[in-house]
């Protein structure tokens, strides 16, 4: 159904897509997957043309979506894009979200449009908010609507670009359960996401990307259980554990550990241990003196037990274990009785503080 | 932050929540010293509900015992939870203050040292 080949997309000097070079079949889900920037948003855009490649070609059904002849708009609407923030139109109710574009490109009446609309909203469990605007909508709520709304232009192929990031952690469930339910109904679909579990449970194949190229591609049990490739087996390795991103001194501490507890929890590890990992956060960050980028990195190996927290955070080169300015030790204090070793260093400019905390 | 806090003639008694960490951490000082220090009684907090403490709250505990120190009351705690023991015993806090595995010997302490003095 879709056919990539030699596809590159450059931004300048940025070579963000080398040449990728795959086919999707039609009724496939494809999960694409990889460290953040390494073009899976370039890609999904490029597919429906909102960026164009700088090289290479599409083909939908053998119509090579890259030639001058070629009826985009007609292409375009074969294809439904989930972007990661809703883009409702804010003024407009659930129900004029859902009938303005099938009205408006598709011909249809407003009778028709409205009665589809409504099924659809059943279809995403929303049935009931019909006449609210998105703004009384949650955000988990919000992005069903989307998904709706795009089902809503009977799209052949559904694109969902990073569909759950924008969402609270406690939503993301019922928009995966959602587009869970799309790709049974045989719904072609191409989802970038995070969400390595879903990731692994709904996919046909998934793409790993990285280096410009889809660098490995299988089922889900290859790709998550035996990677073939060097980048690839690192990033999974990776995604055993949390990131998280600090930018400002007003952190939100509360978020972050309760990020954390889901981690925890995720990992059975004992309430005793994830409380102190809790903490261990919290004291780091009370040691720090930038907060322009700090990213923190919490890791479980199930192999050996070992819990480890990066603390890694750009400004000029400080060790706070050595802090003479500090006003006391109390948080040093607290950091080493509950770790089994607590280091510095000081690499690619950045301020790496790792500990590895007891687990017991 | 609302803490209870029960009086009695020689000593009052304040719960402490269930966390005290950087953000709380004024709040629960500000209440102690309230609670404490203005009425110049001995205090005991009971610990019990108390799971997570940071070092912002092991330093709020240190600055409402000196000034109680300074003028002449006691401050004692109890019923710490083992988590929040283990912290007072890693930051050396257990050498400082005195504590208690329950509120009655706290108070019994507190009412027979009084005792003592007089
Ligand atoms: N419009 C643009 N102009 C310049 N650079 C861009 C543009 N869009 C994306 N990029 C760059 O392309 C790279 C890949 O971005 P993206 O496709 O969003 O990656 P991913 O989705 O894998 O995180 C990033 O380095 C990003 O900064």
């Amino acid at each position: 159904m879709i056919r990539i080949r030699n596809l590159s997309k450059h931004y300048g000097d940025l070579v963000v897509l080398k040449d990728v070079n795959v086919d999707i079949r039609k009724g496939e889900v494809i999960t694409v997957i990889g460290p953040s920037g390494t073009g899976k948003s370039t890609l999904l855009r490029c597919l429906n043309l909102l960026e164009t490649p700088t090289g290479g070609n599409i083909f939908i059904d053998d119509i090579p979506l890259l030639d001058k002849g070629t009826n985009v708009p007609k292409i375009r609407q074969r294809m439904g894009m989930v972007f990661q923030s809703f883009n409702l139109y804010a003024h407009l109710t659930v129900l004029e979200n859902l009938t303005i574009g099938p009205v408006k490109l598709l011909g249809r009446t407003k009778a028709e449009a409205e009665a589809r609309a409504i099924e659809l909203l059943k279809i995403v469990g929303l049935a009931e908010k019909v006449y609210s605007l998105p703004e009384e909508l949650s955000g988990g709520q919000k992005q069903r609507v989307a998904i709706a709304r795009c089902m809503a232009m009977e799209p052949e192929i559904l694109l969902f670009d990073e569909p759950t990031s924008a969402l609270d952690p406690t939503m993301v469930s019922e928009v995966l359960a959602v587009i869970r339910r799309l790709s049974k109904e045989g719904m072609t679909m191409v989802i970038v996401t995070h969400e390595m579990d879903f990731a692994r449970n709904i996919s046909s194949r998934v793409f790993y990307m990285d280096e410009g190229i889809i660098y490995e591609e299988g089922p889900p049990e290859q790709i998550f259980e035996n990677p073939v490739r060097e980048k690839t087996k690192a990033f999974i390795h990776r995604i055993r554990s949390l990131d998280i991103r600090i930018s400002s001194p007003n952190y939100d501490l509360y978020a972050i550990q309760a990020e954390m507890l889901t981690f925890c929890d995720k990992h059975f590890l004992p309430h005793r241990v994830s409380d102190f990992t809790l903490l261990m956060a919290e004291e780091v960050l009370l040691l720090q003196k930038d907060f322009s980028d700090i990213h923190l990195k919490l890791s479980y190996s199930e192999k050996d037990g070992t819990l480890n927290f990066v603390c890694d955070s750009a400004g000029e080169a400080f060790n706070p274990l050595k802090d003479e300015l500090a006003e006391d030790d109390i948080g040093l204090k607290l950091i080493f009785g509950r770790c089994q070793t607590v280091d510095y260093a000081r690499e690619n400019n950045r301020n790496i503080l790792l500990l590895k905390i007891k687990n017991a | 932050m609302l803490l209870t806090i029960k009086k009695h003639s020689s000593y009052s008694i304040i719960e402490a929540p269930e966390r005290v960490d950087t953000l709380l951490a004024i709040d629960f000082e500000m209440a102690l010293l309230d609670a404490g220090t203005h009425e110049d009684s001995n205090m005991v907090i009971d610990c019990s509900k108390l799971v997570y403490l940071s070092s912002s709250g092991l330093r709020v505990f240190l600055l409402v015992q000196k000034k109680m120190l300074a003028k002449g009351v006691k401050l004692r705690l109890c019923h710490l939870r083992p988590s929040i023991q283990e912290l007072f015993d890693i930051s050396g806090f257990s050498t400082i203050f005195p504590i208690f595995a329950d509120l009655k010997t706290a108070i019994t302490e507190i009412v027979n040292s009084d005792d003592l003095l007089l």
